[in-house]
């Protein structure tokens, strides 16, 4: 979406303008999604607070003044999250074991049908998927939100700022510790980082 | 390796660094062997971060109306019909009230004084809905009327009766009972009240049944003015 059009949509959704604000719900409920999803590990849970998210949104959006419209919407859903986890803190529903299943547990996400894979290859993502998915939820919150938002969402730092409400020095070293506990966390998945993997995120940067 | 090196490590990865910090960090990691291996590890890390795929969205998130807290417009004519409904409602529970109250009333205070209590009631009722409750007022006073004079002449009982007939004016007709004089100006106002007497249901049961089907019709014409409003904006929702 061109900035001059998301500009002209928020000022429209601003004034009530339901179709407006649906307009710019298609454009960002994936990232919507997927940052609930990485901080909750919950589909069901994910797509809920992303619903509660554009439902806030909607009704705040007067509170929206200028800046990255995606870092605002970025604070709503992390907002909801919280929210979500509290409520999770509070009525635990899934029994207090080791997560020794966790693996097991995930739905097969959409992208294993992908022609492109072999099967042992979809195979691998599925678990190496799950393996970060384990990692993040060993996060502590606010390293995780930072994390997501930067690597996942591939925000920068200043929109990420924005969207936690800390200044830049915080992002930065909550983003190294981050960084640090993941790499910690992975090596004790070993086997699920096979050379084909490592191979392409070197070329990827 | 300090945090301070790992803060500055996975800045430089988003090219956060300053030239000169940029620099300075890169001839560290030519001769530190350390460093350079936590700088491949969090390099590896990061690019598995960034190379996780993005799900699609499992379902649409666009808000509704009703979500978005927004009532739909509605349906012209809509409100007409829903105080039709109601007003008509108002009537016909007025009409079926009356017609339940005036008959047991009646029928209570029968032995007391009849020929009084059948005009007073019938005298009320027909006044309709409004005067309901001058209708319910007036049987109470007839025994009254009644009992003040055990021996009554005809003149009596009559000026009793035209005083139950007329409920609003009951100040009057305690005064027309203490002065027998008011029988006289009574005689005109009879004939009608006597004829009304006859009926026990003040309300004509073929006006109650007209307007239960009037209520029923306001209802479902706002009903379907409503529900075709509402199936319109949900097609239009749904074919966006």
């Amino acid at each position: 979406m061109r900035p001059m059009d998301e500009t002209a949509l928020i000022s429209s959704a601003q004034q009530g303008d339901l179709d407006a604000f649906n307009t710019l719900v298609l454009a960002y409920q994936d990232m919507l999604f997927n940052t609930a999803l990485r901080i909750l590990g919950d589909e069901e849970l994910a797509a809920d607070a992303t619903q509660d998210a554009f439902m806030s949104a909607f009704k705040g959006l007067n509170g929206y003044r200028g800046g990255s419209f995606k870092a605002w919407l970025l604070r709503t859903v992390t907002n909801t999250c919280y929210d979500e986890l509290r409520r999770k803190k509070r009525r635990p529903t899934t029994p207090l074991e080791p997560d020794a299943s966790d693996g097991e547990e995930m739905d097969s996400p959409r992208w294993l049908a992908d022609p492109a894979l072999t099967p042992e290859q979809s195979a691998e993502a599925v678990e190496l998927e799950h393996a970060i998915q384990h990692c993040l939820d060993h996060l502590p919150l606010e390293f995780r939100t930072v994390v997501v938002m930067a690597d996942l969402q591939g925000l920068d730092y200043t929109e990420v700022a924005s969207a936690v409400r800390a200044p830049l020095g915080t992002i930065k070293s909550r983003l190294a510790r981050a960084r640090l506990r993941l790499r910690e966390c992975l090596q004790g998945f070993a086997e699920l980082l096979p050379a084909r993997m490592r191979l392409q995120g070197e070329m990827a940067d | 390796m300090n945090f301070r090196d790992a803060e500055l490590l996975s800045a430089y990865l988003d090219g956060r660094l300053s030239p000169s910090e940029a620099s300075r960090l890169e001839a560290r990691l030519s001769t530190d062997k350390n460093l350079k291996t936590t700088f491949e590890e969090l390099r590896q890390t990061r690019a598995l971060l960034r190379q996780l795929p993005q799900r699609r969205a499992p379902r649409n998130f666009r808000l509704t109306p009703k979500m978005a807290g927004i009532r739909p417009p509605e349906p012209r004519g809509y409100p007409v019909f829903r105080l039709a409904t109601a007003l008509v409602a108002l009537l016909f529970v007025v009409s079926v009230g009356l017609n339940a109250v005036v008959p047991f009333a009646a029928s209570r205070f029968a032995p007391a004084a009849q020929p009084a209590l059948g005009m007073g009631g019938g005298g009320g009722g027909s006044g309709g809905a409004a005067e309901s409750q001058p209708a319910t007022e007036a049987p109470l006073q007839a025994p009254f009327a009644a009992q003040a004079a055990p021996t009554a002449t005809p003149e009596d009982t009559l000026s009793a009766e035209v005083a139950t007939a007329a409920p609003p004016q009951a100040e009057d007709t305690m005064r027309a009972l203490a002065t027998e004089q008011a029988a006289a100006k009574a005689p005109p106002a009879q004939p009608p009240v006597a004829q009304r007497g006859a009926a026990i249901q003040p309300v004509p049961v073929v006006l109650i049944v007209a307007l239960g089907v009037l209520m029923l019709l306001c209802a479902a014409v706002a009903w379907m003015l409503r529900s075709n409003s509402d199936r319109r904006i949900r097609s239009r929702w749904n074919h966006k």
